[in-house]
């Protein structure tokens, strides 16, 4: 069959389009746009098909894993695709590994080093149990992220744009910095003793909750499979969509507990913010597609990411 | 219902119209009664309420009265709150600086082209074109010198900032919290760079 690929402008990417066999794959036509235009590595394509005149509504995204023949005009045997180019791409696990080592090496850091004596803070320096609990705590947090990212999580698109090292890191790296800052500093005052365990305390077990989320949402998606969607079942996914996300803003809660800083209740808002966008988007888009409707289940009543609020 | 969302916002702009009108008109007054020091203690009332009467229109976006996205109009009414109440109000050693007539002028001339518009649109259901053209014209100078003085402003206000403990919290306290109100003027400074280009 006969492909012809035109950007969103109608330009033809590929002079004269691209023949294929009929039983070609998506991931064919990706591998041969890749040939001939060298740049456009298939995980930098964004290839959907074109606009129906008269019908709105988002662009149907050629799925890598479908044959072409599926999104064939009836009959024709030829297809015309829109291609977007979505910048060069970085893997998830890349991206996600350079957010987390960040916070992971600087909060030690200001924990270890004598950093507060340039900030003017001169002399000995007294560390208070609290202090070094919660930097076995907020590192162990980051390591565990880390080791999710390379042996639990199961991405659907592989990669992400590579701007989002910078903004991504921006975010982590100085949020770690402004925790740490405040955290380890030689004038911090401790809460109570009891306050502390009660904050260490739910951190830990939403932490194990957390866990155990992932890797509930990991066996949603099989190894091979190129994502798509589940209804998430099990343990808290029974009551909110999100629990991964719920489980994640408690954590942060529990820290903020025991140690007590503005600069760490600030990141819990920030991070509760966005990730309940995030939440917002997940579950009306599994709202949308489990309809009840065709023989798909219907999405059961639930919260979004945090009960009795959203 | 649309009749009374117009009504409101065309009071609500020819009002603030005209607290700019009285900046512009009190201030060139001073300057050439008696030079640019007394700038300030003339337009200050007016200036205060014509600028902080803005914060409604941060809310006429988030309720959907206006289509100006939020993030666009609060950088905007933050920087010049911050110049206002931060800088001015709270540092009166400022106060008889030569850019506070740049200042007040730009924004004020800015600001009553641009009231007049908005008000001119919700009273007659458009505006002339020669008023749009106004509006975008003088603010390729306007902008400028704004910003000049906004930024001019604060950098002198440094020294005042840093030698008074004002709006510095300090640590030990039981938030483990401390602000140097110094540095986030800086970190202000610095915003100014990438943000003026931006905004325009």
């Amino acid at each position: 069959m006969k492909v012809s690929v035109v950007s969103r402008s109608g330009r033809e990417v590929v002079k004269g389009g691209i023949e294929l066999k009929d039983s070609a794959k998506v991931a064919d036509l990706q591998e041969a746009i890749h040939a001939k235009t060298k740049k456009y590595y298939p995980a930098r394509q964004r290839l959907t098909l074109p606009a129906q005149p008269g019908k709105s509504g988002k662009p149907v995204v050629l799925s890598q894993k479908a044959s072409l023949s599926e999104y064939c005009e009836k009959g024709s045997g030829s297809l015309t695709v829109v291609f977007k180019d979505l910048g060069p791409q970085v893997y998830y696990s890349t991206l996600f590994f350079w957010e987390y080592v960040g916070p992971l090496i600087i909060y030690p850091i200001f924990y270890y080093l004598p950093v507060y004596k340039y900030f003017g803070y001169e002399g000995e320096r007294v560390i208070h149990p609290v202090q070094t609990y919660a930097m076995y705590y907020f590192c162990f947090h980051y390591f565990k992220r880390i080791m999710e990212t390379f042996f639990v999580h199961r991405f659907s698109h592989a990669t992400s744009p590579v701007s989002n090292v910078f903004r991504n890191c921006a975010y982590y790296w100085t949020f770690g910095a402004y925790i740490a800052y405040y955290c380890n500093h030689p004038l911090y005052t401790p809460v109570s003793d009891l306050q502390m365990k009660i904050g260490f305390g739910i951190g830990v077990v939403c932490q194990i909750a957390n866990f155990y989320c992932h890797i509930l949402l990991r066996n949603l998606r099989s190894p091979t499979g190129s994502g798509g969607y589940q209804i998430p079942r099990g343990f808290l996914f029974n009551i909110v969509t999100c629990a991964n996300y719920t489980t994640e803003i408690y954590q942060w809660l529990g820290f903020n507990i025991a140690t007590q800083t503005v600069a760490g209740y600030v990141f819990l808002a920030v991070a509760a913010a966005i990730m309940t966008n995030w939440a917002l988007g997940k579950h009306s888009r599994l709202r949308k597609l489990f309809d009840g409707k065709d023989g798909q289940p219907k999405y059961p009543r639930r919260w979004v990411i945090l009960p009795p609020f959203l | 219902m649309a009749a009374v969302k117009r009504a409101y916002l065309a009071v609500y702009n020819w009002a603030v119209f005209f607290g700019w009108a009285q900046v512009l008109y009190f201030a060139v007054d001073a300057l050439l009664r008696s030079g640019h020091e007394g700038v300030y203690a003339a337009v200050e009332r007016p200036l205060q309420l014509a600028q902080t009467a803005a914060v409604l229109e941060i809310l006429h976006g988030l309720v959907g009265l206006v289509r100006s996205p939020v993030s666009a109009t609060l950088p905007q009414i933050g920087s010049r709150l911050f110049v206002t109440w931060g800088i001015l109000w709270s540092f009166p050693e400022t106060r008889t600086h030569i850019l506070v007539s740049s200042l007040v002028i730009s924004w004020s001339i800015t600001e009553i082209i641009r009231y007049s518009f908005f008000g001119t649109k919700e009273l007659f259901g458009s505006a002339p074109s020669s008023l749009l053209w106004l509006r975008y014209s003088s603010f390729l100078v306007m902008y400028p010198t704004g910003i000049s003085s906004e930024v001019g402003l604060i950098y002198i206000a440094l020294q005042f900032i840093k030698a008074s403990e004002k709006y510095c919290i300090r640590m030990p306290n039981k938030w483990n919290y401390s602000f140097d109100y110094f540095y986030a003027s800086i970190l202000v400074l610095l915003v100014y760079v990438p943000g003026s280009p931006h905004m325009y």
